[in-house]
């Protein structure tokens, strides 16, 4: 009987194991915050994070966990940008540049390294490091450009989120469909979401529009794990859904499309911006992409501004470039923006620089990222969305329709 | 109707590959007494060499040596680290390999970053239409080779000397030592057959209609462990039927989602462990294990 106690008691722990494997959480601890001193020109105050004619930027990006590619893009195109620029013709801009990896506690701990020698962020990637870090950011009176579009990051006094929040993003994108007469009111649209954040916010943009369109909703959540889609787009066949939405990764989005097409599910398929990534049009979905996928996009493509191409390919001859880039250099010029206008008040201090933020209104990048209208708390920063689809060109899409505002868009955003 | 088909049809592919992965899971188990954590980074090493591998390489040729790279893998993990400790506690063992699957998995997902690296199946993403119900040829060969491989392991399982040895050490380790077995020898196979099952499946997970090898690849061997401890951690038929009773569970759910609309979004996801918790609750060493332990 020894056997058998002892399997019995490895089944349950092998059990235990996997509910905790798969449970897993995370949670950052917090530090204080600080400040020093330093000195600066004739008549500009300033305090933390410049030194003589150099203001130096924090930048928390990933360089090695599982958004390398697109956090590598946005930071060499932050460092061309700030190669070629300075702030109101005086001050050079250096880049502190730090590895989260992804992980929120590794976040805290390096901004906690670098918060006495900034002057703000001019980059901190993904939603969960930007809402661990929020407190601080606030209380250290940081101005802050993330790469990710959900609405509760509006609501950090100086963040900057760069362009139309997810629920006025796909709004826009259902706007178009209608407008080219892919969606009619009434249809039924099946929308598949991940779980948290930028999924509810994806899917409160189709329950608004839904409202005002008549549309009929079939939701199906996922997790950000889940890689087959097969169940939900055989659950939205049945339905004989007219469209289906996407607040997902871009290999949910793959295998959406592989689905669909082996099911012959020829509806259009839109999405917001994160679903599509160049890597999937080397893949067996491709050609479903090109004709079937639309994304509602905060920034426009590379071929609107091959210029912006040539030189980043220039300076990284190696690198396969994704529409990074642009969002890289538009948080940039932003800041640039902000900076300028700080050093024009005479104020390049924390306090100053978060004034002038918050003053700014009507913010252009040349085109780069959709209008912003003025960076107010709780609001969505922009009304406009680019269309895009997958094309075989450099970044992996092509424009469909330039940055517009939509008719859901201003109700959405409240 | 068509739904239902679709769903069923889909669910026992997914069953299919859940069911090679437990297999491993099981006679790890069975030769060495050790529950192996591994087989998420192992199944990920599989994936992501293949990946590499199809462009210098080619597909099939891409496919034969990632397999053998995976199996390699168990086999050094079963050398240098397992066969080590053999004697160790079940816990210590379950928990050492934990930690050499975070170290491979950190690794892998570095490596991998954000990409989605495309393995070129010869099939792509071509599909099997039977009236309204479609599947995926990839889906559709998985299941063929799942069953031939089920079909050869339990063949060697039953009638070759290492599948005679195997079950001889699971019945009584000591008297079968005392019979000239060769316990370490035993134990390295079971990984090694561990590896290439982990790795067979791996090839099919990562093709039509998922996207390819991600991160995120690892995560389908966390639903691969509750089939193999429904089934009965010690039973190699219990592994394949509890992997098809998952896979099944999983697809209706999730394809079912409005219908289970009272149990709350994202309920799919949960299945696999709410089945086993089921299972577990009425039969403590699963739905086959038993049997297998009153003959000792």
């Amino acid at each position: 009987m020894r056997l058998s106690k002892r399997s019995t008691g490895a089944t349950m722990l092998a059990a235990g194991l996997v509910l905790a494997a798969t449970g897993c959480s995370t949670k950052a601890p917090e530090s204080g915050g600080g400040g020093g001193g330093g000195g600066g020109g004739a008549d500009v105050q300033t305090d933390i994070g410049v030194e003589g004619q150099t203001i130096r930027l924090g930048v928390l990006t990933d360089l090695t966990g599982v958004f390398a590619a697109l956090g590598k893009d946005i930071t060499q195109a932050n460092e061309l940008f700030w190669e070629d620029n300075q702030v109101c013709d005086t001050y050079d801009v250096e880049l502190d540049v730090q590895d989260t990896g992804y992980v929120p506690q590794q976040g805290v701990q390096l901004y906690s390294g670098m918060k006495d020698s900034i002057l703000a962020m001019q980059q901190t990637i993904g939603s969960p490091i930007n809402t661990a870090l929020a407190p601080e950011y606030e209380s250290d009176q940081i101005v802050n450009f993330p790469s990710a579009w959900s609405k509760t990051l509006t609501e950090i006094p100086g963040t900057g989120v760069v362009g139309a929040t997810y629920d006025v993003e796909i709004a826009n994108g259902y706007d178009y469909l209608f407008e080219e007469g892919l969606l009619a009111e009434g249809d039924t649209v099946g929308h598949i979401y991940f779980e948290g954040e930028y999924g509810a916010n994806g899917l409160a943009g189709t329950k608004a529009v839904a409202e005002e369109m008549g549309l009929e909703v079939i939701e199906a959540q996922i997790k950000a794990t889940d890689q087959d889609m097969s169940a939900q787009v055989t659950q939205f066949a049945a339905a004989g859904v007219d469209l289906i939405a996407l607040t997902v990764a871009p290999g949910q989005t793959a295998s959406v499309a592989t689905v669909a097409e082996a099911q012959g599910l020829d509806v259009p398929i839109l999405g917001s911006n994160p679903v599509f990534a160049p890597g999937l049009l080397q893949g067996p979905a491709a050609d479903w992409l090109k004709t079937h996928l639309y994304v509602a996009s905060p920034v426009s493509s590379f071929d609107a501004h091959p210029e912006l191409l040539e030189q980043y390919k220039e300076a990284y001859p190696e690198a396969t470039v994704s529409l990074g880039v642009v969002v890289g250099f538009g948080m940039s010029e932003m800041m640039k923006q902000v900076l300028d206008a700080a050093c024009e008040n005479g104020d390049l201090t924390r306090e100053g620089v978060l004034n002038a933020f918050s003053e700014l209104e009507e913010v252009e990048t040349g085109g780069l990222v959709v209008p912003i209208q003025g960076f107010e708390v709780g609001k969505s920063p922009s009304l406009q969305s680019f269309v895009l689809q997958p094309a075989d060109v450099e970044g992996g899409a092509k424009v469909l329709a330039d940055a517009f505002e939509g008719q859901f868009a201003e109700q959405i955003a409240g | 109707m068509t739904q239902f088909l679709s769903l069923l049809l889909n669910g026992i592919s997914l069953g299919a590959m859940y069911a090679l992965i437990a297999l491993g899971f099981v006679i790890i188990f069975k030769a060495s007494e050790v529950v192996s954590f591994t087989h998420g980074s192992l199944l990920l090493l599989g994936a992501y060499s293949i990946a590499r591998l199809s462009e210098p390489l080619g597909f099939l040729l891409a496919a034969l040596v990632g397999i053998a790279i995976t199996a390699v893998a168990a086999f050094v993990i079963e050398r240098v680290i397992i066969n080590r400790l053999r004697g160790a506690a079940v816990i210590s063992l379950a928990i050492v390999t934990i930690g050499v699957d975070i170290i491979l998995l950190t690794e892998l997902i570095r490596r991998i970053g954000s990409d989605i690296l495309n393995v070129p199946h010869p099939w792509a993403g071509g599909s099997v239409r039977v009236g309204d119900v479609g599947i995926s040829e990839n889906r559709l060969i998985a299941i063929a080779v799942a069953a031939v491989l089920i079909g050869l392991f339990f063949a060697a399982f039953k009638y070759s000397n290492w599948g005679i040895a195997m079950r001889a050490s699971a019945e009584d380790g000591e008297t079968a030592a005392l019979m000239g077995i060769k316990q370490g020898r035993v134990s390295a196979l079971a990984w090694v057959v561990a590896g290439v099952l982990a790795a067979v499946a791996a090839l099919f997970l990562v093709g039509s209609p998922t996207p390819g090898v991600s991160p995120s690849t690892y995560a389908v061997a966390l639903r691969a462990f509750p089939a193999a401890i429904l089934g009965g951690l010690d039973s190699t038929g219990g592994a394949l039927v509890g992997g098809l009773l998952i896979g099944i569970a999983e697809a209706m759910a999730a394809g079912y989602q409005d219908q289970l609309l009272f149990l709350g979004r994202g309920f799919s996801a949960v299945v696999p462990f709410i089945v086993m918790i089921a299972v577990l609750m009425f039969r403590p060493s699963g739905l086959f294990g038993t049997k297998e332990l009153t003959r000792v």
